[in-house]
């Protein structure tokens, strides 16, 4: 009787409880989505540099892969001397820098990578076919850089590099056939990148014996910080991180990320708080007679305090199971907008939806519109039997 | 022993900065199967005087007695379960939930007593029967009208088989024949074995009972 007495109660005012639960919606909504992206960003990100298992990455001394122009000397040495360590299964050399496609009367410019295929950490292929070993005519491009050139596998294109816009004429050019179309795992939104053999792109960008990165995948996860720790000591010269003190870089770097969203969910928790204490309140003292005759025939005061209490949370479940989609729905959209900003990798996310983050936001909301129903549920156990009864005869 | 004594209750309370003195010094005692009306005009403390007789209020000095139990000696839960079991209420404004049907309205008391949900529903559609208004069960109080919220009302007070039934100003809210229906209720009821305290300043309905009780300015005025 009394969950079907607590669901007709909120349906006695329907537009003051709609426009309540509207209200509950959006601030849960809104706490949803500060859960998320408390620590989405950085779980998102974790499982990007592991996408494709590698653990380790090693950097120019003092630079996080990619972070800066430098790049490592005598890159084929280190890589080398990593692949001989026992622990690690792969090392796959990266170099990253600007390259240009000659097109009919201009240059489109493009990323580079130069890469080992046999043990890559950056990409995906979505058609045609990878590059293979000693392919030194095959070019491998993402889908902006394929609309932008107009390109697809099969196609030459002109590929320049090495150019300083000042002295056009240092450029070294190369016809490279287009082997595949690929998915570039730390590309912004539209970046249009290009990939070639390693040896390619360091001829390319007059870069000889020089990386920007090497990816090192470990045989065991559990070896990982002996592997690092191994490195830095061997490789005083280059930085060593594993994926998770690349992550804590990461967190200290978007620590206002953090405060931001611990500032707006309280907000909102707060926000949901009284909204739900406000409509009980109200609701509560223009039920008082109503309470006092309940009391009258019998009804225990705990009972009266349950009641109260039960249409709080069901007024803030309802709340949230329409907040939860909503939050999503917004989530998936400022994602959107986030991750079109230039520079971030479009498959980051800032905010990840995980059950534990759902669950989580739940049970917060759920408390607090229990704390939210303690005072009108007090207002309602005090309430004096005979002095409400006369006040309403009169 | 008589179902329920009351001895020298006085109750004051402050309004408007002021002390009132609603009930002064009245003594009762009301026997099993007995139908009493407290009559007098508005402001007299007859409802105050209700109050104190049913626990709902506490009297600032004296005591009342129900089936020799002192209800002043009761703490909070066991005197919400004495009402709740032994006294049954009918107010003025019939206070039904509306979000309830008349059928629910009536399971009310007899769920916070612990009535298995079979019996209570078979219980109140036999009070609803008894009060005439079976048709009615599965109708919300909103949708009845005055006389029929307060014959829902008089099947919700009797619903835990109570030892007295309590009426404060029962037609108050009602015009003149429906009024009539619920005076004819409460006859039955009293024929049926009920014992019927009612407070009334209609003196139709007072008329009605075996023994009026009339008050003035918080005291009895006769018969004692």
């Amino acid at each position: 009787m009394a969950p079907v007495w607590t669901l007709r109660n909120l349906g006695r005012r329907p537009l003051r409880t709609a426009l309540s639960l509207a209200g509950i919606a959006v601030a849960s909504a809104m706490l949803l989505d500060m859960v998320m992206l408390s620590g989405g960003i950085e779980r998102s990100f974790e499982r990007l540099l592991l996408g494709r298992g590698f653990q380790v990455r090693v950097s120019p001394k003092g630079a996080l892969p990619f972070d800066a122009e430098a790049s490592i000397a005598d890159a084929d040495q280190v890589v080398a001397r990593l692949r001989g360590d026992p622990d690690i299964a792969a090392a796959g050399p990266v170099l990253g820098g600007a390259l240009y496609a000659r097109t009919a009367d201009s240059l489109a410019t493009l990323f580079g990578y130069g890469i080992d295929p046999a043990a890559q950490s950056l990409y995906q292929v979505l058609s045609g076919r990878d590059l293979a070993p000693g392919d030194t005519l095959g070019i491998l491009l993402s889908a902006p850089a394929a609309a932008r050139l107009g390109a697809a596998p099969g196609d030459t294109l002109r590929i320049v590099g090495g150019l300083d816009p000042g002295i056009a004429t240092a450029a070294v050019e190369r016809r490279l056939v287009v082997r595949g179309m690929v998915r570039w795992l730390y590309d912004y939104r539209g970046q249009p990148s290009v990939g070639v053999l390693l040896p390619v792109m360091q001829r390319l960008v007059h870069a000889p014996d020089r990386v920007s990165l090497v990816a090192v995948r470990v045989r065991e996860d559990a070896a990982v910080p002996g592997v690092v720790a191994r490195l830095r000591a061997t490789e005083p010269r280059l930085e060593v991180n594993s994926v998770a003190q690349l992550v804590v870089h990461f967190r200290e770097r978007l620590v206002y990320f953090r405060q931001l969203s611990y500032i707006l969910g309280t907000v909102s928790l707060i926000v949901t708080v009284l909204l739900v204490a406000t409509l009980l309140t109200i609701t509560v003292s223009e039920r008082l007679g109503e309470i006092a005759t309940l009391r009258a025939v019998g009804v225990p005061r705990a009972r009266i305090v349950r009641q109260v209490l039960a249409e709080g949370l069901a007024l803030t479940s309802i709340g949230t199971v329409i907040g939860i989609g909503l939050g999503i729905a917004t989530a998936r959209r400022l994602d959107a907008i986030l991750t079109s900003f230039p520079g971030l990798p479009a498959a980051l996310s800032f905010f990840v939806p995980e059950p534990r983050s759902l669950a989580l936001a739940g049970a917060i909301l759920l408390v607090a519109g229990s704390v939210a129903g303690l005072y009108p549920a007090w207002l309602a156990a005090r309430a004096p039997i005979a002095a409400t009864l006369r006040a309403e005869a009169t | 022993m008589s179902l329920l004594v009351a001895r020298d209750l006085r109750k004051d309370y402050p309004m408007a900065g002021e002390q009132v003195h609603a009930v002064k010094g009245v003594s009762l005692a009301i026997e099993r199967g007995e139908y009493v009306a407290i009559a007098g005009p508005s402001g007299c403390g007859k409802s105050t005087l209700l109050h104190l007789l049913g626990g709902i209020d506490a009297p600032s000095e004296g005591w009342v007695e129900l089936e020799g139990v002192r209800l002043g000696a009761l703490a909070d839960r066991a005197l919400t379960r004495l009402r709740l079991t032994r006294i049954g209420f009918v107010f003025q404004r019939f206070h039904l939930l509306p979000v309830l049907t008349a059928r629910e309205n009536v399971e009310l008391p007899m769920a916070e007593a612990g009535v298995p949900a079979r019996e209570r529903r078979a219980r109140a559609l036999e009070l609803l029967g008894y009060v005439g208004l079976g048709h009615r069960a599965g109708h919300r109080a909103t949708q009845l009208s005055g006389g029929e919220m307060q014959r829902v009302a008089i099947a919700r007070a009797l619903a835990n088989r109570p030892a007295l039934l309590l009426a404060d100003e029962p037609t108050g809210e009602l015009d003149a024949a429906t009024g009539h229906e619920v005076l004819e209720l409460f006859r039955r009821l009293n024929a049926d074995g009920a014992t019927l305290v009612v407070v009334t300043h209609d003196e139709k309905l007072a008329a009605e009972a075996g023994r009026v009780v009339r008050m003035l300015d918080g005291s009895v005025v006769a018969p004692r």
